[in-house]
């Protein structure tokens, strides 16, 4: 008779990921379960005797600490730990320290790596908690080891994640539009509040700030009698509150505005406002400490050693930030700040715009997947008809940004797109011819830069001027022909897995087994997913926002959806660590060596470049024909 | 016995039985773990009906055991023989172990199998002589095993059938003798001295 070890399937059945095993694999894995009686007195040896191992917490309580002595988590009852050295192959150099004696069950390196084969749930299980919380919890000069993924609790560590929800705390400031201005100054003044919501019929209408009333009231000397929606800020930028302090962060960065209504997801009814005080609260958040600093800089040079801190204080947020998408939005709002900062120096010195104009940014800056070693990929829209004064004033712009950016550390464009080279600084007639050449002759050069432009933001400039300019592209995007030729230029890309679904090396040299994990993994997802948004003329740039809006594609299913979403997030992650690895030496930043990798990395790369493998053929099938 | 308790190899039991007199009731059911502190192998666990004709007073129901249960029954000497082999050089640890020692043996005896375990260890005992010693009073019911684990802050469990006990027996022993000895060097002979 097979040993009823139902007390322990039962608990295991409580404690994800294992909840997604069946009974028969349960039955399979609780006989290969060991329980250590954990206390003072062998809590030193326990990773030194019992290590590679997956550890869940039965009862008791314990401190897990980084090498320094700063306190991980403590780990209680159904707590997994010791997982990130069963990824990496690394040593734990963490160390453990008991609160209250306990039992903690053990689970071996190979029947670990067993259900992670048989059960894809339990398998997605790791590489999200490896995702979230493999650079939450280590320092990057000792080595990964035995941080732990809390199977219970998310992880809030980064009070950037925290919904918008959760923050707002006072009931909304309303009036409708019809009330008075001196009205609304009063109620701000009795709310102390510095804006309130304009609500017509429980839809927001606009909003009305102190600056506002400085501004277009008392500095124009209008009535105070008249009616708000005279002065307010029309449909004004929203965010929902399932959107996170993140979001917030870089919306604000973005817009350059201090407050943002915060509205239902479902019913759009306003909920609140957020201003820059309650991101300001969020005091140990290197970006808002980064984007802050960068705002009040007074001049170029100010501005150029702000940025210089820049590195370093993104490098300890990375190793903190459960989620490495994060750090390439951050990346992309400190450059959109730099830009406009840049771009108001300019204006200070030569006059503002004589004509309307938007700053692009392209690429990673454009997808907000920037990182530290992306270089600058920008350009100008300019309004038609413009003559050679105003061009001269534009060229003058391009070139003092740019040369500002590089200043502050964001690496000139080796392939020339930067708004200092006339062909990237174009009238909206010129951009859309440019683009109508590209989408109907597309030599391999063509090809390649509409990968760069078809990711696109406005960082500064006309709304309107912008909008036209991506209906338009959008519109050629469309094309059945140019989409074929886009899906068979991504299907040569040959994603590095040879025969026997061995790794194969990219790179030259002597380095020559080792991979290119951006271009042969992310930028590869990037193309992919840019196929299915240009289809259904998506004109959002980020390849996760991409996905998300792709959900109802029939093309693309659920699942493949999904599985995309995985790669790209496993892809960016395994990058940020492998660049704060080799942060501050020569070493490549993109390029790593797989037999480097621990065994559970190298697995889930592997299987990673298998996903993207079959969604490079579903591209070429549904789109390599035409054209 | 001279040797330091952890590198000792311990087998965590537990008997179901028709009733209380080893003379007259039947053994039902065997489970047992063996204990390497310290480490629990669940690979090592077993769990056996070794009664296929019991004797059910006329109660459908014995620890949860059915008829069904005890037609799936396994060979009692098999059972047996097996049990012997983990216990060659173990030391037999149970809560209470002079009542499991006493059917076991009687059991075994009817078998033809001899088992020698290297000593025998009594949670029961051992948890009883160090309340006294720390001038407890005993109340009713306080050196029962879920009142006992208690005490160390295990875990409440709720199966209670053969096996289930004997990982709950073989979890109190570590943390006796880990409150006992700490980090020291102490003897099994040591160790056994409070039985």
């Amino acid at each position: 008779m097979q040993p009823d070890l139902s007390e322990l399937t039962r608990f295991l059945q409580d404690c994800p990921p294992f909840d997604v095993l069946d009974s028969s694999q349960l039955d399979w894995l609780a006989p290969r379960c060991k329980a250590v009686y954990l206390n003072e007195h062998n809590v030193d040896t326990l990773f030194a005797q019992h290590s590679p191992a997956l550890f869940i917490v039965r009862s008791g309580a314990f401190d897990l600490f980084t090498p320094e002595h700063q306190l991980i988590e403590r780990l209680e009852s159904h707590d997994l730990f010791g997982f990130p050295s069963l990824l990496t192959g690394r040593a734990v150099v963490n160390t453990l320290e008991v609160v209250e004696d306990g039992i903690v069950f053990l689970i071996s390196d190979d029947d670990f790596a067993a259900l992670r084969q048989q059960h894809r749930g339990f398998e997605q299980y790791f590489i999200r908690a490896h995702e979230q919380r493999l650079l939450s919890q280590q320092s990057m000069t000792t080595q990964f080891s035995g941080g732990s993924a809390s199977s219970r609790k998310r992880d809030t560590s980064d009070g950037l994640q925290q919904l918008l929800g959760q923050v707002l705390t006072r009931t909304p400031v309303v009036l409708p539009s019809t009330a008075t201005i001196q009205q609304a100054a009063q109620r701000m003044r009795d709310e102390k509040v510095s804006s309130i919501l304009v609500v017509d019929d429980a839809t927001l209408v606009g909003i009305l700030t102190d600056r506002d009333l400085r501004n277009r009231v008392v500095a124009q000397g209008l009535d105070f009698n008249l009616h708000i929606n005279a002065v307010m800020t029309q449909a004004p930028a929203t965010l929902t509150a399932r959107q996170s302090l993140l979001d917030a962060l870089t919306l604000m960065a973005q817009e350059n505005i201090h407050h943002v209504p915060v509205l239902d997801p479902e019913s759009a009814r306003p909920l609140g406002m957020l201003t820059n005080t309650d991101l300001m609260k969020q005091q140990r958040s290197e970006p808002v400490m980064l984007i802050g600093a960068l705002n009040k800089a007074r001049s170029t040079a100010a501005l150029i050693r702000e940025a210089q801190q820049v590195p370093d204080y993104l490098h300890t947020f990375a190793l903190r930030v459960a989620d490495a998408a994060a750090v390439g939005r951050v990346l992309a709002s400190l450059t959109d700040t730099m830009t406009r900062k840049l771009i108001h120096f300019y204006e200070q010195e030569h006059g503002v715009a004589p004509a309307a104009y938007v700053w692009l940014a392209f690429g990673s800056q454009g997808r907000e997947d920037q990182t530290l070693s992306s270089d600058q990929d920008n350009g100008l829209l300019l309004a038609d008809g413009l003559n050679a004064e105003q061009h001269a004033w534009f060229a003058g712009l391009g070139e003092f940004v740019c040369e500002g950016l590089a200043a502050c550390g964001i690496p000139k464009c080796p392939g020339n797109i930067m708004a200092s080279n006339p062909e990237c600084r174009l009238s909206l007639q010129g951009w859309l011819e440019r683009f109508q050449r590209w989408t109907s002759a597309p030599t391999p050069k063509a090809l390649m830069y509409c990968q760069i432009f078809f990711d696109s933001r406005n960082v500064m400039g006309s709304k309107r001027l912008y909008q036209r300019y991506r209906e338009r592209v959008a519109e050629l995007g469309r094309s059945e022909f140019f989409l074929g030729n886009l899906a068979r230029l991504q299907a040569r890309v040959q994603v590095p897995l040879g025969l026997f679904n061995r790794f194969r090396g990219t790179e030259t040299g002597k380095d020559s087994d080792w991979i290119d994990i951006k271009r042969y993994g992310i930028a590869l997802v990037n193309d992919i997913v840019r196929v299915y948004s240009l289809h259904a003329g998506i004109t959002a740039p980020r390849t996760l926002e991409r996905l998300a809006l792709l959900q109802k594609s029939r093309l693309l299913s659920a699942k493949d959806n999904q599985a995309l979403a995985d790669v790209w997030q496993f892809l960016t992650q395994l990058r940020l660590q492998h660049q704060l690895q080799v942060w501050g030496t020569e070493a490549p930043k993109n390029a790593l060596d797989p037999d480097a990798l621990g065994p559970l990395a190298r697995r889930q790369l592997k299987s990673a470049f298998g996903i993207l493998k079959n969604a490079q053929q579903g591209v070429s099938l549904k789109f390599g024909k035409t054209g | 016995m001279q040797q330091c308790w952890r590198e000792q190899r311990y087998v965590a039991l537990d008997l179901e039985t028709s009733g209380l007199d080893p003379r007259v009731d039947q053994v039902l059911a065997v489970g047992w773990i063996v204990v390497e502190p310290p480490l629990l192998d669940y690979g090592q666990a077993r769990y056996a009906v070794v009664q296929q004709q019991p004797d059910l007073k006329q109660s459908p129901v014995v620890h949860g055991l059915l008829q069904r249960d005890f037609r799936a029954a396994e060979d009692a000497q098999f059972v047996l023989q097996h049990l012997a082999e983990v216990l060659e050089n173990a030391v037999l640890v149970c809560h209470h172990v002079g009542f499991d020692w006493q059917f076991l043996s009687a059991f075994a005896k009817a078998h033809n199998v001899r088992l020698k375990p290297l000593a025998k260890f009594d949670t029961l005992t051992f948890e009883a002589q160090r309340l006294r010693m720390q001038q407890h009073h005993l109340a009713r019911g306080s050196l029962k095993l879920a009142a006992c684990r208690q005490r160390y802050g295990l875990p409440d469990y709720q199966a209670h059938q053969a096996l289930t006990d004997a990982i709950a027996c073989g979890e109190l022993f570590l943390a006796q003798a880990y409150h006992y000895a700490g980090r020291a060097n102490v003897s099994l002979r040591n160790l056994l001295s409070y039985n």
